[in-house]
């Protein structure tokens, strides 16, 4: 199976998409989609989470790797930085 | 104790370990003003303060210990004082500075945990780094005008648990070497982005934060890193395990780890710990070795600095006899033992620490 059918969506819900990836796709290909379509602000920095199995995903690993799989839900969280 | 009735009848609560337990909390900012207060009221006997900064009128929106009357003061020295009014029976030390030179890494032993309530990369990465070779707990807290994020980093329990930069996305130190120019000069030019908050996050985070610190406290049991993720509108919480990096710029190639501390700084007495001359030596900071103008000096020698690099900036780039922008530099944070022997012999190594790698074994020599 090259693709996989996942949702992802940003950390206040209030976007969301359902897209066929390939699984060679890594984290940060996610991320750049994610933040181009959706024109999330720039200037804040992003990791992505798979809310179905609660484990961070890597920027650099694939979703083959990061064990991705058909139904998961990947939140795009903003990392915070102010204290 | 009559002031811990309450508590002391909630069967989980455990009274006597939160009094005899020692916590830091790094940062005196929005988060840690919230995080004082909750382990002063809860009973923590001993609580550490770090932070460099004084009061500003701009922090009294957030800052549940600060007063009008203490802009100007010192963070620390006003939460210490607060804290002791809040509860007299614990013992609070404030420690003014920057944590980097303030916090020792055998002091870190000491602790339950380390609370970070900074608000920059680059500290966290630094306290990260502390708390991970000290094999200390770390609960890291951040913040924005929605959301609020706390990790916990159980290093105490398990050494190898995935670290605060595992998760870390490559974009944060594109961002992050926006603040240097020349590699590691400070760039006076750039100018930090401003995140506004509010008390709605800020406390949240100091109440999950404290939280975190009593689980700790109550079963030190926690293998794992992990993070909690709320939006402060809605409540909705993701809680994800934070998934080890092999290629993680900070604990990747780390080893079993020890932490030793040298008394005297001067690299004629460092080099007597190494008989191998080739042993390679990291240093925790850059080093500015040396500086030299192409333009006023293209055939001479630089003139040798061998000093943290984060102590000069981007206005030593322009030469102050022809005022051209010609000045080089040579930085750098790994040197071996025969390199140091011959080249600088009689100067000090004015970093945090040095580290040093063998098969199996990853050695960090603090110095005093």
């Amino acid at each position: 199976m090259s693709e996989i059918s996942i949702t992802i969506q940003t950390a206040d819900r209030s976007k969301k998409a359902e897209v066929s990836l390939g699984v060679n796709s890594t984290g940060e290909d996610v991320l750049q989609a994610a933040i181009s379509n959706w024109s999330l602000p720039t200037d804040t920095d992003y990791s992505l989470v798979n809310a179905v199995s609660g484990k961070t995903i890597k920027s650099n690993s694939s979703l083959r790797a990061s064990f991705i799989r058909d139904g998961d839900v990947l939140e795009v969280q903003p990392v915070l930085v102010a204290g | 104790m009559e002031r811990y009735l309450r508590q002391s009848l909630i069967d989980w609560f455990p009274q006597k370990k939160v009094q005899n337990c020692r916590i830091a909390i790094v940062g005196c900012g929005a988060i840690g003003n919230e995080v004082a207060k909750n382990l002063a009221l809860m009973g923590i006997g001993s609580i550490d303060l770090f932070d460099f900064d004084s009061i500003e009128i701009h922090n009294l929106t957030k800052s549940v210990l600060f007063r009008e009357e203490d802009v100007g003061c010192m963070k620390v020295e006003i939460i210490a004082f607060r804290l002791t009014e809040l509860n007299p029976n614990i013992s609070v030390k404030p420690h003014q500075g920057d944590f980097w030179d303030t916090l020792s890494l055998l002091q870190m032993n000491n602790y339950s945990c380390i609370i970070g309530c900074v608000d920059n990369f680059e500290a966290r990465i630094r306290l990260n780094l502390m708390c991970k070779v000290a094999g200390c707990n770390f609960i890291d807290t951040g913040i924005d005008s929605k959301f609020v994020q706390v990790s916990i980093f159980p290093y105490k329990k398990n050494s190898s648990a995935s670290c605060y930069e595992c998760s870390l996305p490559n974009s944060v130190y594109a961002r992050m070497q926006e603040r240097y120019s020349c590699g590691w000069l400070r760039n006076l030019a750039f100018i930090e982005k401003k995140i506004p908050t509010t008390v709605i996050t800020s406390s949240l985070a100091g109440s999950l934060a404290a939280s975190q610190a009593l689980q700790l406290i109550i079963e030190d049991k926690l293998k794992d890193s992990s993070r909690l993720f709320a939006n402060s509108f809605t409540g909705e919480t993701v809680i994800s395990k934070i998934e080890k990096n092999n290629q993680c710029p900070c604990c990747a190639d780390l080893k079993k780890t020890i932490v030793i501390t040298s008394k005297n700084a001067l690299i004629d007495n460092v080099v007597l710990n190494f008989s191998d001359k080739n042993q390679l030596i990291e240093t925790s900071e850059p080093i500015l070795i040396s500086m030299r103008c192409v333009n006023c000096n293209p055939e001479h020698d630089a003139k040798i600095i061998f000093d943290r690099a984060e102590k000069f900036d981007s206005s030593h780039t322009v030469c102050p006899r022809c005022s051209f922008e010609s000045v080089v530099f040579d930085i750098r944070d790994r040197f071996s033992v025969s390199e140091l022997k011959e080249y600088f012999s009689g100067r000090r190594l004015q970093v945090k620490f040095i580290r040093v790698d063998s098969i199996d074994l990853t050695t960090i020599i603090e110095m005093e």
